[in-house]
C-alpha cells in the first residue's frame, strides 16, 4: 500500500512559520512546519478547525496576501524553485498549472456566471495557448476524465445547475488540467456524503496514480486519511506534533492528540464504551500557549510542557513526535517512580 | 418498555400550489414512514442529504404539518391539536438544531436563551429561575456565571450545549436531534456525544437521532431506520443492521464509510449517478436506478415492506437472492495493541486530572 518514498520530493517545506502580524511578541500561527512529499504520493495533513492547516496550503499556493500576512521564516522548494521569493508574475504561470488546488466548498470556488466548460477551458488556455476550439475539446476530454455523465451537455452548464458531487469533480478536472506536479485538496469531500465521498476519494487515487501527481491532503477526517495517505502530519495549533507514515501513525500514534482523536472517532464496529475525549478547545491564536501548545489540553502535562515546547524526537526515519511524555506508558511510569519516591 | 412517539403513514408534499402562470413542483419529501419509538430508546434516522429525514423530524414534533398521516405521542394523536394545547405539550418534546451559529439568538444572553422555555411554561420564576438555569449550565457542563454573554462568545462545542441546555430547560421526555454533533470538530464531537448519552441516562429521555454520520449512530443509537428518497428502506436493531445489512442501499452505505485502518483499503461497490429528484420519484422501488441488483420487477412494482422475525424492516424485492449472493460483509475495524494500550492510559490520565472548565 506504501509507495517508496526514494523518490525526489516533488515539495519540499523547511521550517515555514508565518503569522498575521509584524508584531515579534505575537505568536507564530504556523509554526515550524516541516514536510516534504514525492511524485505520486499523498500527504495527508490532520487537524481541527484552526490549527493552520488550511493557511499552510494558501501559503504554499502563494495566496496569502502579504501584509497581512508574514512568512517569518523558512523555505519552500518547489521543483527546484523557491516558492517564498518567487515574483506575483511568476507565481501566476505555475499556479493552476504547475501546482493547483482543490478547495472545500464547489460552489464557492468555481464562478456562477459562467458555464462549468468556459471555466475548464480558461485554464488550459491561460497556461498551454491552445484555441477556444481546442480548449473545449480539451474540457470536454477533462469532464470525461473525471466520469461526469453526459459530458458533452454538462459543457454548457452553469454551476449551480449541478449537484454537490458534479460540482467537485468540476474541480477536480479543473485543477489536473494542466497536470500539475503538486495538488493540493483542502477537505475535498467534506461537504459531500458518504457515498459521493467515496466516488471523489478513489476518482482522486485513480487519477493520481495515472498522472504521477504528488497530492497534499488537507482533512480533519482520520477515515479518509486511512483511506489515501502514505505519509500522515498530524497539525495542532500550528504546529506539526506528530508525521509518520500512515501505517506509523495508525499502528503506532504517539502523541497524546494523535491518541485522543483517534480514541474520540466513534467506531463502525460494535460498541466499546464511551469514546475518549479532548478536553476544553483549540486556543485562540491570541492566547497561544508558551509551551507545548497542547499542553492546557493533554492529560499528561507537566511542568517541563508548560515551560517549553519539545523538540521533535526522531523515532524512525519516517516516524517523528513532538511531545515531551512520549511514549506515554513511558509517561505513566515515570509519575509512578515520582509518586513512589 | 412502553411506546412513546409513533409514526403512521406520514406523508409531507411541498409546493405544488398554482400560481398563476406557472406551477410549482411538488417535493415529495416524506413518503408514507412509519415507525414506533418506545420509551428510553435511542432512534436514529439515517440517510443522505435530500432523503428526508430533517423534514421527519420536525413532523414528529409538530414544526411543521404532515400533508397525511397522523403523530401518535403517548397514545394521543397530537395532529390535530390546537395551538394551546400543542404548545403545553411540546415541553416535553424538544429539539436540538444542526447548526450551533444559526440557532441561537445573537441579541440574547445565555441567561435569556436557556431561560425563555422556563418562563413559557412558568415552570419557576425570579431567584428560582436564575437558579434552575444555573443548574442546566451546569448539567450541560459549562460555568453558572456564563449566563450574562452573548452566543458569538462561545465556540461551536459550547454554543451546541448551550443549545442542549435550552432543550432539557423544559423537562422534556423526547428529544429529536437533528445533526447534533456534524457542524463539530472530532474531539468536541466526542465531548458532545458523551454529554448526550449521559444526559439520556441521567435523564431518562427519549432521543431520536437524524444524522449522517453512520459511525456516530452506530455508537449512540439502539434502532435504526435507513432513508432513501422520503421511505425508510430498513429498520432494524443497530448491531443487526451493521453486521448484516439486508437491503441493497443500507450496504452501499456502509460500504462507503472510509476504512477505519490503512490495511483495509478496498475497492467497493460504489454508487453510481446522483439522487433523482425528489419533484420526480423513480418508479416502482426508488432506489432501483441506481442499484446495483435491479431487475425489470423493480421498475415496475414498489416492493411491500416486510417485517423479519429479529423485528427488521425492509422494503426490497430480492433481499434473500442478495443476501445469499453474500453482498453487504461488514469490515471489522481494527486498532492496533499499542493504540489500544495508549487509549486505556490516556482515559485514565484524562479521569485522573481534575475537571475545570477548561474554557475559563
Amino acid at each position: 500500500m506504501t509507495r517508496p518514498t526514494a523518490r525526489q520530493p516533488v515539495l519540499e517545506v523547511t521550517g515555514l512559520s508565518l503569522k498575521f502580524s509584524r508584531d515579534a511578541d505575537v505568536p507564530n500561527l504556523v509554526d515550524e512546519v516541516t514536510f516534504s512529499v514525492s511524485e505520486g504520493e499523498t500527504l495527508c495533513i490532520v487537524g481541527e478547525s484552526g490549527c493552520g492547516k488550511s493557511v499552510t496550503s494558501l501559503a504554499l499556493m502563494g495566496l496569502l496576501p502579504a501584509p497581512p500576512a508574514n512568512i517569518v521564516s523558512g523555505t519552500v522548494r518547489f521543483d527546484g524553485l523557491d516558492l517564498l521569493t518567487l515574483s506575483e508574475r511568476a507565481f501566476a504561470d505555475i499556479r493552476g498549472n504547475r501546482i493547483s488546488m482543490i478547495f472545500q466548498e464547489p460552489m464557492t470556488s468555481l464562478n456562477p456566471a459562467f458555464t462549468v466548460g468556459h471555466q475548464i477551458a480558461e485554464c488550459v488556455q491561460r497556461h498551454r495557448g491552445l484555441s477556444r476550439l481546442e480548449a473545449r475539446v480539451e474540457a470536454l476530454a477533462l469532464l470525461r476524465l473525471v466520469r461526469i455523465p453526459a459530458p458533452e451537455s454538462r459543457l454548457d452548464a452553469y454551476p449551480h445547475e449541478l449537484s454537490g458531487g458534479m460540482r467537485q469533480r468540476v474541480m477536480i478536472a479543473m485543477a489536473l488540467a494542466n497536470r500539475p506536479k503538486l495538488l493540493i485538496a483542502d477537505e475535498p469531500t467534506t461537504a459531500l456524503d458518504v457515498t459521493i465521498q467515496a466516488q471523489v476519494l478513489s476518482l482522486i487515487r485513480n487519477l493520481q496514480a495515472e498522472t504521477g501527481t504528488a497530492l497534499v491532503l488537507i482533512t480533519h477526517d482520520l477515515g479518509v486519511v486511512a483511506e489515501v495517505a502514505d505519509h500522515v502530519a498530524v497539525m495542532y495549533a500550528g504546529r506539526i506534533v506528530e508525521y509518520g507514515t500512515v501505517a506509523e501513525i495508525f499502528d503506532d500514534p504517539q502523541h497524546p492528540y494523535t491518541i485522543g482523536l483517534m480514541g474520540a472517532i466513534p467506531s463502525i464496529g460494535k460498541r466499546q464504551g464511551t469514546l475518549a475525549t479532548i478536553g476544553g478547545s483549540v486556543p485562540s491564536p491570541e492566547r497561544m500557549p508558551k509551551g507545548c501548545r497542547f499542553a492546557p489540553r493533554c492529560p499528561f502535562a507537566q511542568a517541563q510542557c508548560i515551560a517549553a515546547a519539545p523538540p521533535d524526537l526522531r523515532l524512525t526515519q519516517t516516524h517523528r513526535v513532538a511531545c515531551w511524555a512520549a511514549p506515554v506508558e513511558h509517561a505513566i511510569n515515570m509519575s509512578m517512580l515520582e509518586a513512589t519516591s | 418498555m412502553t411506546g412513546m412517539i409513533e409514526a403512521r403513514e406520514l406523508v409531507k408534499h411541498f409546493g405544488g400550489r398554482r400560481h398563476l402562470m406557472s406551477r410549482k413542483p411538488t417535493v415529495y419529501a416524506v413518503n408514507g414512514v412509519s415507525f414506533a419509538v418506545q420509551q428510553g430508546e435511542t432512534f436514529a434516522i439515517v440517510g443522505e442529504s435530500g432523503c428526508g429525514k430533517s423534514t421527519l423530524g420536525r413532523l414528529l414534533l409538530r414544526l411543521i404539518d404532515a400533508t397525511q398521516g397522523q403523530v401518535i405521542y403517548q397514545g394521543k394523536d397530537i395532529t390535530q391539536l390546537d395551538a394551546g394545547a400543542m404548545r403545553r405539550l411540546r415541553r416535553e418534546m424538544q429539539i436540538v438544531f444542526q447548526d450551533p451559529f444559526a440557532s441561537l439568538n445573537p441579541s440574547m444572553t445565555i441567561g435569556r436563551i436557556i431561560g425563555e422555555p422556563i418562563e413559557l411554561h412558568d415552570l419557576a420564576r425570579g431567584q428560582a429561575r436564575r437558579e434552575r438555569v444555573a443548574e442546566l449550565l451546569r448539567t450541560v457542563g459549562l460555568q453558572p456565571d456564563y449566563v450574562d454573554r452573548f452566543p458569538h462568545e462561545f465556540s461551536g462545542g459550547q454554543r451546541q450545549r448551550i443549545g442542549i441546555a435550552r432543550a432539557l430547560a423544559g423537562e422534556p421526555r423526547l428529544i429529536v436531534a437533528d445533526e447534533p454533533v456534524s457542524a463539530l470538530d472530532v474531539s468536541v464531537q466526542a465531548q458532545v456525544i458523551n454529554l448526550l448519552e449521559q444526559l439520556k441516562q441521567e435523564l431518562g429521555l427519549t432521543l431520536i437521532m437524524v444524522a449522517h454520520d453512520l459511525a456516530v449512530i452506530r455508537h449512540m443509537s439502539d434502532r435504526v431506520a435507513v432513508m432513501y428518497l422520503g421511505e425508510i428502506v430498513e429498520m432494524a436493531h443497530v448491531d443487526d443492521l451493521f453486521d448484516n445489512p439486508l437491503h441493497p442501499y443500507t450496504q452501499i452505505l456502509l460500504q462507503a464509510i472510509p476504512v477505519s485502518h490503512p490495511q483495509q483499503r478496498r475497492e467497493r461497490l460504489a454508487l453510481t449517478g446522483d439522487l433523482p429528484s425528489p419533484t420526480a420519484l423513480p418508479s416502482g422501488c426508488r432506489f432501483h436506478p441506481r442499484c446495483p441488483h435491479a431487475k425489470p420487477l423493480c421498475r415496475e412494482q414498489k416492493p411491500v415492506n416486510e417485517c423479519l422475525p429479529d423485528g427488521r424492516q425492509l422494503a426490497c424485492h430480492f433481499w434473500r437472492e442478495i443476501q445469499n449472493q453474500g453482498a453487504g460483509a461488514p469490515l471489522i475495524p481494527s486498532v492496533s495493541d499499542k493504540l489500544a494500550q495508549r487509549l486505556v492510559i490516556y482515559k485514565e490520565r484524562q479521569a485522573a486530572t481534575p475537571k475545570g472548565d477548561p474554557h475559563a
